[in-house]
């Protein structure tokens, strides 16, 4: 088949683009991140007074997304999604209750609700199977994203979800709430230079998602249950395959693989979130995870390294002991430098001086900056229980190529980097 | 630790009998015989062959797909047929596919690859997912002849060229004729092949989709799709520009 053929277009540089872009009345643009207003994209409207959004999976965290949002000075929410009668339903009738009114509107399909033009931004908290491909979507069709967390399912789906946020100049915030709301004691030592140079880090949480064989149950009448499958294989209808509910001991949809990472991804968005961002990792990926066996005394551990020589353990059974040079958080995270003080840093936080993720997101919305846990650093965190549970699946070591997002000379490792979705889902 | 196959028969029979509701740690020495495969070639090879034999027996649904979700992982050229005759059926297709999108053989590939033009509708859409992540640019001509008009294939097949984006899925795209989804489809898929030709050092090809494209979108655009896709085009001539 033939090559496109060569079309010379006029020699412009990049700086004369942007002096063009800049008549219009365009502000200057960063380097990296290039906004709209630079590009001299007149057609947007101003930062805006008013954010029209809507919700997809709005039962759970989906709920507390919701609340957060509607309380937002700013926010008009328009309308809510859900596969489940009663979510959508309650979903509704918040909005409409803070409204005074009717209006809301519910949707079963998140398509239709992605196809209205009149919204803005879309929070998602469906169960992670769905996250790429909604994420993909709404970016397709212009919309803002708040994603709950643990933003991916699958390694592969995270180049995807970036790549959609930044073709379209997307503002994606990634959702876990705690990784600056609840990890500051351990964060701001780090940040401040007190602990030294961070060589290890113990994290202490559940391990990866199981297979899951609950008997088939007749669907009831409330669910669309195809629609909540979505990508995912074909299952019998089980509530305990769907149920909403925060375990992960087998009886919510967390637990089961084809919908979830299991702790390691479900608090583990939390603690590894907290711990790579106290280490400062966030624009890292390890380079290998070192499957320990079981001694007999403990089972198996994985430990993540780093290219700046940094190791991640995932339940180390006997993790250092907590105290200077280190710093702990409820012993689910340790973390160790050398203790040889360092020139302090600034933490990263919300943007403007907004009081939470969600605040920060909205802030980010206005003025198309990069939100506190954009889509990109979310994906490098979440890359790190992935490649954890895929070292427990396989039971060994594994080096990864970041660059080729593949490991390298272990094609069964290679397998598990994404999984085929069920007709018709494709990204 | 060697695993002696004669110890999975009492396993191979519980999954024969399997199904959903069943008791799943029946099946956990097939589980650790998988893993313990990687590194012994002839356990991989009696795994293999008895997971294929179970996709072509009387097993329940749920069996076949656990077959499916083992051969995933260890699976080679040996069983693509067995997978291969599944391709066209509603309920299995899609965890035929669960395998055979992972095999390195090229066997599964073809066998895609030729199920692409025997199936219908949504699994039509299954296999161009697939060979879609299988990044088989062979397939680019077949894929070619399903982005016509307004239907939900169509709109798959020029994701599925997006996905590959090569020069030759760029022309392909160029010269096609869409309408609804699938004209949006088609949209994302040429930027998704500018981008692709700006990294690989097109930048005269990328430039010309995104000024085609831009031109399209028009200079005002009243949706935030419209101004999305300008904005792609804008960040894109940005970046295809030199200096």
């Amino acid at each position: 088949m033939a090559t496109p053929a060569k079309r010379v277009a006029p020699a412009a540089t990049r700086r004369e683009f942007l002096k063009a872009a800049a008549a219009t009345g365009a502000t200057a643009a960063a380097p990296y991140v290039i906004t709209s207003k630079a590009l001299g994209d007149a057609t947007t409207p101003p930062a805006s007074d008013r954010i029209v959004m809507g919700g997809i999976g709005i039962g759970n965290m989906g709920s507390g997304d919701q609340n957060a949002f509607l309380g937002m000075p700013g926010v008009q929410y328009v309308a809510v999604c859900d596969v489940r009668k009663k979510w959508r339903e309650e979903g509704k009738a918040r909005a409409d209750k803070k409204y005074g009114n009717g209006d809301c509107a519910a949707y079963v399909d998140f398509r239709e609700l992605l196809a209205r033009d009149d919204i803005d931004a879309v929070h998602i908290a469906t169960p992670d199977h769905w996250h790429a491909i909604m994420t993909i979507a709404a970016c397709r069709g212009g919309k803002d994203v708040y994603l709950q967390k643990p933003e991916t399912l699958t390694l592969r789906e995270g180049p995807l979800m970036v790549g959609a946020a930044r073709r379209y100049g997307r503002v994606v915030s990634g959702g876990s709430q705690r990784v600056l709301g609840d990890y500051r004691g351990i964060v701001d030592p780090c940040w401040a230079g007190e602990v030294g140079t961070i060589k290890e880090l113990d994290i202490s949480v559940g391990g990866p998602s199981l297979f899951c064989a609950l008997p088939g149950l007749p669907t009831p009448p409330d669910i669309d249950w195809e629609l909540w499958l979505g990508p995912a294989p074909w299952e019998p209808y089980n509530p305990g395959r769907c149920d909403g509910n925060f375990g992960t001991g087998g009886n919510s949809w967390r637990s089961y693989s084809d919908y979830s990472g299991g702790s390691l991804t479900d608090w583990g968005a939390h603690h590894f979130g907290g711990a790579i961002f106290a280490a400062d990792l966030r624009e890292l990926q390890p380079v290998k995870v070192v499957y320990h066996p079981a001694d007999g005394k403990h089972g198996p551990y994985v430990s993540a390294e780093y290219p700046n020589a940094v190791a991640i353990h995932h339940n180390r059974p006997q993790p250092l002991r907590p105290g200077k040079p280190s710093v702990a958080h409820q012993g689910a995270i340790q973390i160790h430098g050398d203790g040889v003080k360092r020139e302090p840093k600034a933490v990263p936080l919300y943007r403007n001086g907004a009081g939470s993720i969600y605040a920060d997101f909205i802030e980010c919305v206005k003025t198309r900056e990069k939100p506190f846990r954009d889509i990109e650093l979310a994906v490098n965190t979440m890359a790190t229980p992935h490649m954890i549970a895929i070292a427990y699946r396989l039971e060994r070591s594994l080096e990864w190529d970041r660059a080729a997002q593949a490991f390298k000379g272990d094609e069964e490792a290679n397998r598990l980097v994404d999984r085929a979705r069920r007709e018709p889902w494709i990204i | 630790m060697a695993i002696d196959p004669a110890s999975l028969d009492a396993p191979f029979a519980a999954l024969a009998a399997f199904d959903w509701g069943g008791d799943a740690t029946t099946l956990a020495p097939i589980d650790a015989a998988v893993v313990a495969a990687h590194a012994d070639a002839g356990l991989r090879a009696d795994l293999e062959k008895r997971l294929a034999a179970v996709l072509g027996s009387q097993a329940s649904r749920a069996a076949k797909q656990y077959a499916c979700r083992k051969l995933s992982l260890i699976g080679s050229a040996g069983s693509v047929p067995a997978l291969a005759a599944l391709l066209g059926d509603k309920e299995l297709s899609h965890m035929a596919r669960f395998a055979l999108e992972r095999y390195a053989a090229p066997e599964a590939t073809e066998a895609l690859r030729k199920a692409l033009g025997g199936v219908e509708g949504d699994l039509t859409i299954g296999m161009l997912s697939s060979l879609a992540a299988k990044r088989d640019a062979a397939s680019i001509p077949a894929i070619a002849t399903l982005v016509t008009g307004d239907s939900a294939v169509a709109a798959a097949a020029a994701e599925a060229l997006g996905l590959l984006a090569s020069p030759e899925a760029a022309v392909v795209l160029a010269g096609v004729t869409t309408s609804g989804a699938a004209a949006e489809a088609v949209v994302d898929a040429r930027l998704a092949c500018a981008e692709a030709m700006v990294k690989a050092g097109r930048k005269a090809d990328a430039r010309a989709i995104y000024e085609a494209l831009s031109k399209a979108v028009g200079d005002a655009p009243t949706t935030h799709r419209g101004r999305a896709v300008r904005m792609a085009c804008q960040r894109g001539l940005f970046a295809a520009m030199e200096g």
